[in-house]
């Protein structure tokens, strides 16, 4: 499997692509190319007056439009239908966001039958980067073709964790990658001030990454640039040696929508494929003890050692407990790092469940966002418990129902949106499914940084419909199926 | 969406500043105290009922005596306490109904021209020759009234007699059409049983608005003392814990999918009979002989739109994903757009007593179909502007991804070669089944049956007509709800005689 994965470039087109002048601002750098970001300073750029951030935003929604507008088609079809040739400002954008369902919208009987032209057929229509002519002969399976695409494009498509059944398909550039990769190690370095924390693009650390080492969704394209650009090649994975397969996390959906044809609807799995299923189920079986060995190497190889973390809480909360009862604490080194995203994912942990991770762990270096992975710019959370949007990153309220966007003369709670300025190689024009507040755009957080801000508090709109005790008679149920739900977990 | 005006209500259930109150009915007493507040998380509507835990010890019917007082009346008394009920639910005469429709308007899915005419027409479902009939067909009225000697022509020495008695229940109902609190109260008169109506946040109201109508008429009528109603949210264990428990319970009846029965499942024992009416979902199959001309293609639109269209394809009983036997080549793939073409025409001259474009129609769904209007080799879009629906032809020949979540008058047509592809389709959820012309439903419905199908209908008649309701699509809730008792009857030298052994002549 690791010969299918491709070694890290474009490197060295970001680090000296842009000429620092010291004579102009970051601003007025990165209102020629944003990508000037690079060698300039995160905490810098969170400063920006509000005129300076929307002249930018407004500036970058108008130049990426025009440049993206013929390359992706869906994009010109979308802009067609709404009959907008081009656009002023960043408000102009809001009826050209895609619907997070854009990036799932093929058949899933393509799968099922193998019919990946099609499937590439459809994603050059939401690329930049043509990617039409690759050859499908022989490909199988989702796995496959995603490494078809890797080996013979700049492509790295990434994949979501595909609960519904359904993978949504992100075709992202080397690039645009390692763009998100060095954004991350910008704020690690400048989000508490200029040089506050580690400059890890220059002395790098090893990465720990509780997972997958190969396969295609965000955490491993991101952990594989982590490793090369940050880690300087030294890394600790859950699983070294195995790959999260994209057919295999997708599997129990599918095998679903397969039972909800009756007998059409059987699902040929290849005996590839029942081998890979196996095998991660397998895995899962054996995560207790995988984990253990796991943590055994980390204090080995790492302990007393600056290291970067990337994870979500639940993770560390059971490796941190379980360090904590044998008397293990302040493991690291205080000037690691650690990256997290996606709260506590339901969990209720006891009051002081971060003073005791964090107790484990040795550093207070933490940096807790908000974001997609269809995006690579952050909203890192501050000391107020508010998310901050870089100006990078554009950000619309819709109302939930009519998806107008709403009012920004007061903090209101609606359906959030994104547009990453930073994004060349796919519309970053999102619509979500998050219930959010954001701020007012007069409105400054009490941290000091400037631009709009998210509160705490982030609700999926799908939970919250569920959850609401309406009785109806119309629906497909399913059957409850635990070797099913334990697959659904996979990608998660 | 107007908010309308409550000043005239002349009763305790009068809206609060936040929302409505929902007052919790105890067998013939109104309870308005106790305050909490429920609902309004997502721009829903938010309403106060009484916290029932607070009650708990007097809501199930602990003493099984007191049910001797329904056996007091005759058949024609409950049909005649029915007819009274169902003439009192008007909205111009009755203020708790006006209300129920009032809070309907915001909690449900219909259009208030739906809802004012299924709210002003729901006392024909009162109609005495219409009781009569449901308990004729469900149960048998002389079984409802009486013992009843069962068949004997085996020889069998003795006679066996069968009653059929009512219950202590609880029912989870379904708010998803008001129809199904009026429905539940018919049931639980004809079989004489006791009722605890779990009422969902969809239509917190429409039941309790129609316990109170009956308090008002006869405060001290068995059958208004045997029904109850009351709002928790489901799963709160201070409540439930206690309802569900079989000293005080002998039925649940619960409408509604996983989220509805997990709940109850914890608290399932010996004891404890739990009749599920589970979500579904329900799909048509039209044959050739729909395309043998223009005029027959819209005759079989028409019909096609009244099953998506009807209630606004809120229930389950509408049509969603529709297999056309069309044929899939160019001439065939054709066919089955002009009869999407004309399908749409159709749903959108329903009238607005049945059908109108959705008031809230489903962003998700209309995210789905925006995202596939891109693949035109696979989907051909008719309508889907504004909030009129759309129906979605599926040139590929496979339903959409998201064929589970089609509603808001939104209707999927596959076409295909072969007829047994829509047979072979159908699975347990599957629910009612359209089918034209009538031929080819007496061709199929055998092995429809086979794979899972509940009921199969006339094109057009899925939910219009209702010549079932008693029956429910074949789960027989009315004759579920009933304990069946057995009295058998032996002659008693023949027993004796049993007892000495040489003699003995057993059966």
């Amino acid at each position: 499997m690791a010969a299918t994965m491709s070694p890290p470039s474009g490197v060295a087109g970001f680090e000296q692509s842009v000429t620092q002048d010291a004579m102009t601002s970051l601003f007025e750098r990165m209102m020629q190319d944003p990508r000037a970001l690079v060698d300039g300073d995160y905490n810098e750029m969170m400063h920006w007056s509000r005129e300076e951030i929307d002249a930018y935003q407004d500036k970058w929604a108008q130049v990426r439009f025009a440049q993206l507008r013929s390359k992706i088609p869906i994009l010109e079809k979308l802009a067609d239908g709404q009959g907008i040739q081009t656009v002023e400002t960043k408000d102009d954008l809001a009826p050209l966001l895609f619907a997070h369902t854009t990036l799932k919208a093929y058949p899933l009987s393509w799968i099922e039958k193998g019919e990946f032209a099609k499937l590439t057929k459809w994603l050059n229509g939401l690329s930049a980067v043509d990617i039409s002519n690759v050859d499908m002969t022989g490909v199988e399976t989702i796995d496959d073709w995603i490494d078809r695409l890797d080996q013979n494009t700049d492509v790295r498509v990434f994949h979501s964790s595909g609960t519904s059944g359904k993978l949504s398909f992100v075709p992202r550039t080397v690039a645009d990658h390692t763009l998100g990769t060095i954004n991350a190690a910008l704020f690690v370095r400048d989000w508490r001030g200029p040089n506050s924390g580690p400059d890890t693009r220059q002395n790098h650390i090893p990465v720990i990454i509780p997972t997958y080492r190969f396969g295609a969704s965000a955490s491993q394209r991101g952990g594989e640039r982590n490793v090369a650009l940050l880690g300087g090649g030294e890394a600790l994975y859950l699983y070294p040696e195995r790959r999260l397969s994209a057919d295999v996390v997708s599997l129990a959906g599918r095998i679903r929508a397969a039972d909800a044809k009756g007998e059409q609807g059987t699902i040929a799995i290849s005996p590839a494929l029942a081998g890979k299923r196996d095998e991660m189920l397998a895995n899962e079986r054996n995560r207790e003890a995988d984990m253990n060995r796991f943590f055994a190497e980390a204090h080995e190889r790492f302990a007393g050692r600056d290291v970067m973390i990337g994870s979500t809480w639940p993770p560390l909360y059971e490796w941190a407990m379980a360090g904590l009862a044998r008397g293990d604490v302040a493991i690291f080194g205080k000037g690691s790092v650690l990256t997290t995203g996606g709260g506590t994912k339901g969990n209720h942990w006891p009051e002081g469940w971060l003073d005791r991770i964090k107790q484990f762990l040795g550093f207070d270096n933490i940096f807790h966002y908000y974001s997609m992975s269809e995006v690579i710019s952050r909203c890192l959370e501050c000391e107020m418990g508010h998310y901050h949007f870089p100006p990078t990153l554009i950000a619309y309220l819709l109302d939930p129902k009519s998806g107008e966007l709403l009012g920004r003369d007061e903090r209101r709670t609606g359906r959030m949106a994104f547009f990453d300025t930073l994004i060349t190689s796919h519309w970053s024009g999102l619509v979500t499914g998050d219930e959010v507040t954001l701020s007012a755009k007069e409105e400054t957080c009490g941290c000091g940084r400037t631009g709009d801000f998210l509160e705490y508090e982030i609700r999926r709109y799908s939970e919250k419909e569920g959850g609401d005790d309406k009785v109806v008679c119309a629906g497909a149920p399913q059957a409850h199926d635990d070797a099913l739900l334990l697959l659904e977990r996979l990608g998660r | 969406m107007t908010t309308p005006c409550f000043c005239s209500n002349d009763w305790g259930g009068k809206m609060t500043v936040t929302g409505f109150r929902v007052p919790l009915i105890l067998r013939g007493t109104v309870i308005e105290d106790n305050w909490i507040p429920f609902g309004g998380r997502r721009g829903g509507v938010s309403f106060e009922s009484p916290d029932v835990a607070l009650y708990g010890d007097q809501i199930n019917l602990r003493t099984p005596s007191l049910m001797a007082d329904l056996y007091k009346l005759r058949f024609t008394d409950i049909v005649e306490y029915l007819v009274n009920l169902g003439e009192r639910l008007t909205l111009a005469r009755n203020s708790y109904w006006e209300e129920a429709f009032q809070l309907a308007r915001r909690t449900s899915g219909l259009s208030d021209s739906i809802l004012h005419a299924q709210f002003d027409a729901m006392g024909r479902m009162f109609d005495a020759s219409r009781l009569r009939e449901a308990a004729e067909r469900a149960c048998g009225i002389a079984h409802l009234e009486g013992w009843v000697e069962m068949p004997n022509q085996s020889g069998n020495k003795g006679k066996a007699r069968v009653r059929a008695f009512g219950a202590r229940a609880v029912h989870v109902i379904a708010g998803n059409l008001p129809v199904v609190a009026a429905m539940t109260i018919i049931r639980n008169a004809l079989t004489r049983s006791d009722c605890v109506i779990k009422t969902p946040s969809n239509d917190p109201l429409t039941a309790a608005a129609i316990a109170r109508t009956m308090i008002d008429m006869a405060p001290d009528h068995p059958l208004t003392r045997h029904v109850s109603v009351a709002y928790w949210k489901g799963g709160d264990d201070r409540v439930e814990k206690v309802i569900y428990d079989p000293r005080g319970v002998e039925k649940i009846i619960a409408w509604g999918g996983l989220a509805s029965i997990s709940h109850i499942s914890k608290y399932l024992q010996p004891g404890i009979d739990l009749v599920t009416l589970d979500p579904k979902l329900s799909g048509t199959i039209i044959g050739k002989d729909a395309f043998v001309d223009e005029d027959t293609m819209r005759h079989v639109a028409r019909r096609l739109a009244l099953d998506i269209g009807l209630y606004n394809q809120e229930a389950c009983v509408n049509a969603r994903v529709v297999y056309v036997h069309s044929g899939t080549d160019q001439a065939g793939l054709r066919r089955c757009e002009r009869l999407a073409e004309l399908t749409f025409e159709a749903i959108r001259d329903l009238p607005p007593s049945i059908s109108t474009p959705h008031k809230d129609f489903d962003r998700t769904l209309r995210e789905e179909i925006d995202a596939i209007s891109y693949l035109d080799d696979e989907y051909r879009i008719v309508g889907n502007s504004g909030n009129d629906g759309a129906v979605i032809v599926s040139l590929n020949g496979e339903p959409v991804d998201f064929s589970a979540t089609l509603g808001c008058r939104v209707a999927n047509l596959v076409p295909v070669d072969d007829i047994d592809i829509p047979v072979r389709s159908v699975n347990a959820y599957t629910q009612t089944i359209g089918i034209y012309p009538e031929q080819l439903k007496e061709e199929l419905r055998d092995r429809l049956a086979f794979q899972g199908a509940q009921r199969v209908v006339s094109l057009g008649a899925a939910g219009s007509v209702g010549l079932n309701t008693e029956i429910q699509d074949g789960i027989e809730p009315m004759r579920r709800m009933c304990k069946w008792i057995v009295d058998e009857s032996c002659d008693g030298q023949m027993l004796e005689a049993l007892a000495h052994a040489e003699e003995a002549e057993t059966q």
